[in-house]
């Protein structure tokens, strides 16, 4: 049991246009803590794991797992486990050996191997699958493979890289819980790298959202979705993504179509970015207050409807969350109105920071 | 009723029409291969039957009309034969030493090359160079530019007088063999090595094993495949060798480093002896044959390593 701290890190790919992948991370992971990393693909989060690993260097600032610096150290002084994006089983061993392979290189005596590979297995349910060779598994059950083969281990911390990645999504939802539940069982300080933010919001103690190998805000997933720290924050997190919308300050709120809408937060006259999630807008009768929605698709997902539109004199599309009985049709005009005008986020255009909180 | 019997009066004539069609139309696909198949049965399998033919005659072609009927004298004669041994034990020694030393040393620059340095591609070609060398060239070369006692590069690197190609005749072609041959098992070793995954390799790191570890456990099954695939093509190429020798030493001094197609070679074509070099040949195709179906399949059963690593 350890707690992991980035101090600083940063790993700077050289080249005539040196590119830093990862960008001066600071993060704290606490003694038993699930942070899921998360971010777009090239946001520098597998990166920001590899280095935790061991398998990537550290070029600047330096990493420590419980009290020693291992910013240096190889992976295999680091007391860490990791499960990786193609689950990198041994293709040679049997499900028992690539559990075992690490148990026998410390030197382990067989009969405790034993013992430890079958209570893995059982706590896996991989029992029956011991002596099959990883192709003759399924993705699911070799997933569990590679998850066994890091918990036998008892490593002081683990590192995920996507590790749901390659499942059906039926299997990954599945997986997903069994994976949350074990950590929580082990108690074992976990990092959690992923681009589906689903997979962040379910899973993680605290999120920690990269771009560009900046880190962008590290939170609960409840703080994130309710107080985005910045624009990027607030689009990535949330599916389908918030409603961003650069508007003109009028008076203490901003003008959607025909729809003035109260801004919760003072602002400055000039422009501003507001956030509405798609929920927080309804769709209402013609005569009650609202702005007129062309409406350009609707994604019927039984219990909700998403209806993507256009406003007039916007080019920005905007989604709103409907009733999944009675979506409205395609080239239909509905009229919309906000539910809750304090849900409303508000950004500075120019910095894309968030305006009123903090 | 007069329907139905009618409907099949009607039907079967298309249906044997659509089969023959479709038989003509198989031939017209096929047709076009025909050419390639008598060329390839007229150059393989009829020399072959021809020679099991003669190698029942006693036939000189020295003496005109001697040919006749001898059963199976020439078998007898074959393998009392000591200079057939002697070539059948250089055959094997030639064949079994080229091959793994040439699998060493094609795994170790492999190896090196796997890894990422500068000029790495320069290294690589020149690397390969002795496989894209005519075979005979590369003989001249070695008996010539290295070997020849009183102008090549090994006695004079060294600063001694070896006579090498009369004192250690079979080293001295095992060493060009070994030459030419390396390359090419550094190749196929080296797409095998990158080949491998580097997450797997990833894994071992953090399981915790160091270099060592990680190639004698996780590399080396995993190249299996490639080093039985060296080794078979290594062997049936190397088993045929017949440049070297005929270039660098002529089987000599006397037999010492004469293997089966040279002495093949001179039976048939200095002694004029075709019974008898006929007899050789089919022997030693019946023997490759036994090789290369028992004695390789059992070897690869034995180091079957996929069955996992202790």
């Amino acid at each position: 049991m350890a707690q992991v701290a980035y101090a600083g890190a940063s790993r700077v790919y050289p080249g005539a246009h040196s590119v830093r992948a990862v960008d001066g991370l600071d993060l704290c992971i606490g003694d038993g803590e699930f942070l899921v990393l998360v971010g777009p693909s090239g946001s520098g989060k597998s990166t920001a794991l590899r280095m935790a690993a061991g398998l990537e260097d550290v070029d600047e600032g330096s990493i420590s797992i419980g009290d020693r610096d291992v910013t240096h150290l190889p992976p295999k002084d680091r007391d860490i486990a990791m499960v990786f994006q193609s689950y990198a089983l041994y293709p040679h061993m049997s499900v028992r050996e690539n559990m075992a392979f690490s148990l026998k290189l410390r030197g382990m005596s067989k009969s405790e191997v034993n013992a430890k590979v079958e209570e893995a297995a059982e706590l896996l349910d991989l029992t029956k699958y011991l002596d099959r060779k990883p192709k003759a598994l399924s993705g699911g059950q070799r997933q569990r493979v590679a998850m066994g083969r890091a918990i036998v281990r008892e490593p002081s911390v683990f590192l995920m890289d996507e590790p749901l990645s390659n499942l059906d999504a039926k299997l990954r939802v599945e997986t997903r819980a069994n994976i949350a539940a074990l950590q929580r069982r082990l108690g074992t300080t976990t990092i959690y790298v992923t681009h589906d933010q689903v997979e962040a919001m379910t899973m993680g103690d605290r999120v920690a959202v990269l771009r560009d190998g900046v880190l962008q805000q590290c939170a609960s997933p409840r703080e994130l979705y309710d107080t985005p720290r910045n624009v990027f924050v607030a689009g990535f997190i949330g599916s389908p993504a918030m409603n961003l919308l650069t508007l003109p300050v009028d008076g203490d709120g901003v003008k959607l179509g025909e729809l003035k809408v109260q801004l919760p937060v003072r602002v400055e006259p000039g422009e501003v970015t507001v956030g509405i999630r798609p929920e927080t807008l309804s769709l209402v009768g013609a005569a009650e207050d609202g702005f007129e929605l062309q409406v350009e698709l609707v994604e019927e997902l039984g219990a909700d409807a998403y209806v993507h539109g256009t406003l007039a004199g916007h080019a920005d599309k905007i989604v709103v969350r409907a009733d999944g009985r009675t979506p409205p049709r395609l080239g239909e005009a509905v009229r919309v109105a906000v539910r809750d005008t304090g849900e409303v986020h508000v950004f500075d255009p120019e910095s894309g920071l968030r305006i009123g909180a903090e | 009723m007069t329907a139905l019997i009618e409907a099949p009066q009607s039907s079967e004539p298309p249906a044997t029409r659509t089969r023959t069609q479709a038989r003509s139309a198989a031939w017209k696909r096929r047709a076009p291969l025909l050419p390639a198949l008598l060329f390839t049965i007229a150059v393989t399998q009829v020399p072959f039957l021809v020679t099991v033919f003669y190698s029942f005659q006693s036939w000189n072609m020295v003496r005109p009309g001697s040919q006749h009927f001898v059963g199976f004298d020439n078998y007898v004669d074959v393998f009392t034969d000591s200079v057939f041994l002697q070539a059948l034990g250089n055959t094997v020694t030639i064949t079994v030493v080229c091959v793994l030393v040439a699998m060493l040393l094609g795994l170790g620059l492999a190896l090196l090359l796997d890894r990422k340095f500068l000029g790495r591609g320069i290294v690589r070609t020149l690397l390969i160079t002795p496989f894209l060398i005519l075979p005979a060239a590369g003989a001249l070369l070695w008996k010539t530019t290295m070997f020849d006692p009183s102008y090549g590069l090994l006695n004079w690197a060294f600063g001694i007088e070896v006579e090498w190609l009369s004192d250690y005749p079979l080293a001295a072609v095992m060493t060009q063999i070994v030459w030419q041959w390396t390359p090419f098992m550094m190749l196929l070793i080296l797409a095998g090595l990158q080949a491998q995954s580097r997450e797997v390799l990833e894994a071992a790191q953090v399981d915790g094993a160091g270099r060592w570890r990680t190639f004698v456990s996780i590399t080396l099954p995993q190249l299996s495949r490639y080093l039985q695939l060296a080794v078979l093509l290594g062997a049936i190429y190397i088993v045929n060798s017949f440049d070297a020798i005929y270039l660098m030493t002529q089987g000599g001094p006397g037999t010492a480093s004469t293997n089966l197609p040279y002495y093949i070679y001179q039976r048939a074509f200095e002694g004029f002896d075709v019974g008898q070099s006929s007899a050789m040949g089919v022997v030693v195709v019946a023997m490759t044959l036994i090789v290369a179906t028992f004695a390789l399949r059992l070897m690869f059963r034995a180091f079957d390593v996929s069955r996992g690593v202790k």
